[in-house]
């Protein structure tokens, strides 16, 4: 690896570290989101420092060069990450959709009882009631 | 209470909801029917309210796949013995949905609203895609469905179950592929279908295109690895619960 190299990377490796742990003092993202960049910077921080590391990692793994290593292990660690995202996302879609569905159907519960009240007791608290209604309406939107 | 329940998810219907709805209410009481409003940005909800139509209305947009399984899980919910995907537009007709019910009632679990049961597929881009749709699940299934992209469909109550409990059942014909190979009981009626009278198409060529593709790959490929709740196993077959 050249001193350039090296540099370039440690650089790299604090301004990420610094942007990461600035966004969890912010509370802007959640410590265990947090860790897999710390890690990654803390890695290259290593792998600059030590390069004697890197090299014989890179010579165990066959690449031609140890910043080409350096490049795969990226890759590998970004490509894993993104999985793992991708997983997450898949998640959260399914856990965002089912509370919107139950939303909606709970809504549409409040609103048939609140229809069949008015019916019930007939026209002397017809307008209480579809105040209430509204109200309810409203709250919704307004979140 | 009906055994039926149409489901009409809408997307920006404003112009169409009425007609569509009224329609239904008007000529054909004897179906229960629920408008779910998917996050619509223009005035589809207030018009469902202020008409006092049966509205699920979705707080956020979801698409086409999570509007429907709202409404499925509605049927659900409120043991309908059978739920048909109807669209917002007014393309479909409620005519057709007597007949289906009749098929339904020979022991099927999903009957398609088929535009090509006795009339012939034109030969344009959309039937190319559509033939392509067709050849796949053949492939991978032996069944012939001759409009397998028709929105028009009705699910029986253990299909409602499923569509509406589970993950990836999209109304689509990559999940109808995947039901026929676990061995649902698919059958097609004819029916005509209207062109939109209002609003925009969802179907631009690019769509098209993504639409088909996605679909193709599914099917082909994705759909074989699916494994099934076995919930839904033991009841697999034509009988009914």
């Amino acid at each position: 690896m050249t001193t350039v190299l090296r540099i370039v990377l440690i650089l790299m490796s604090f301004l990420v570290l610094i942007v990461m742990l600035r966004k969890v003092r912010q509370s802007k993202a959640r410590i265990e989101d947090s860790m897999f960049w710390v890690f990654f910077a803390l890695l290259l921080v290593v792998f600059s420092i030590f390069p004697q590391a890197a090299d014989w990692l890179s010579d165990l793994v066959g690449t031609m060069s140890t910043s080409n290593f350096i490049f795969l292990l990226m890759i590998f660690l970004l490509l894993v990450k993104s999985f793992s995202m991708s997983m997450r996302i898949s998640q959260l879609e399914t856990r965002v959709k089912e509370l919107v569905q139950r939303i909606a159907l709970t809504n549409q519960e409040v609103e048939r009882r609140l229809a069949a009240e008015q019916e019930e007791t007939g026209n002397g608290t017809e307008k209480a009631v579809s105040t209430g209604g509204k109200k309810l309406v409203g709250e919704r939107e307004a979140k | 209470m009906s055994e039926v329940l149409v489901i009409i998810p809408a997307y920006n219907e404003e112009e169409n909801i009425e007609r569509v709805v009224r329609n239904l209410e008007t000529h054909y009481p004897e179906f229960d029917y629920v408008v779910v409003n998917d996050g619509s940005k223009d005035s589809t909800a207030e018009i469902c309210r202020k008409n006092g139509y049966n509205l699920l209305d979705l707080p956020v947009n979801l698409g086409l796949a999570g509007g429907f399984q709202a409404g499925l899980k509605y049927a659900w919910y409120h043991h309908y013995s059978y739920a048909v995907q109807f669209d917002g537009d007014g393309q479909h007709r409620p005519e057709y949905i007597d007949a289906m019910q009749k098929k339904m009632e020979g022991g099927y679990d999903i009957v398609i609203g088929s535009r090509f049961v006795t009339e012939k597929k034109p030969k344009s881009m959309r039937m190319l895609g559509s033939n392509l749709i067709a050849t796949a699940i053949r492939l991978t299934t032996g069944v012939k469905i001759k409009d397998p992209t028709s929105g028009m469909r009705m699910f029986s109550r253990k299909m409602i179950e499923e569509f509406a409990l589970g993950l990836n059942y999209g109304p689509e014909p990559d999940t109808v592929s995947y039901l026929i190979k676990q061995g649902a009981k698919v059958a097609e009626v004819q029916v005509t279908m209207d062109e939109r009278i209002a609003g925009v198409s969802y179907l631009n060529p690019i769509n098209a295109v993504k639409y088909m593709s996605k679909m193709l790959f599914s099917i082909l490929l994705i759909q074989n690895f699916r494994k099934r709740d076995r919930r839904y196993k033991k009841k697999a077959g034509g009988t009914e619960e």
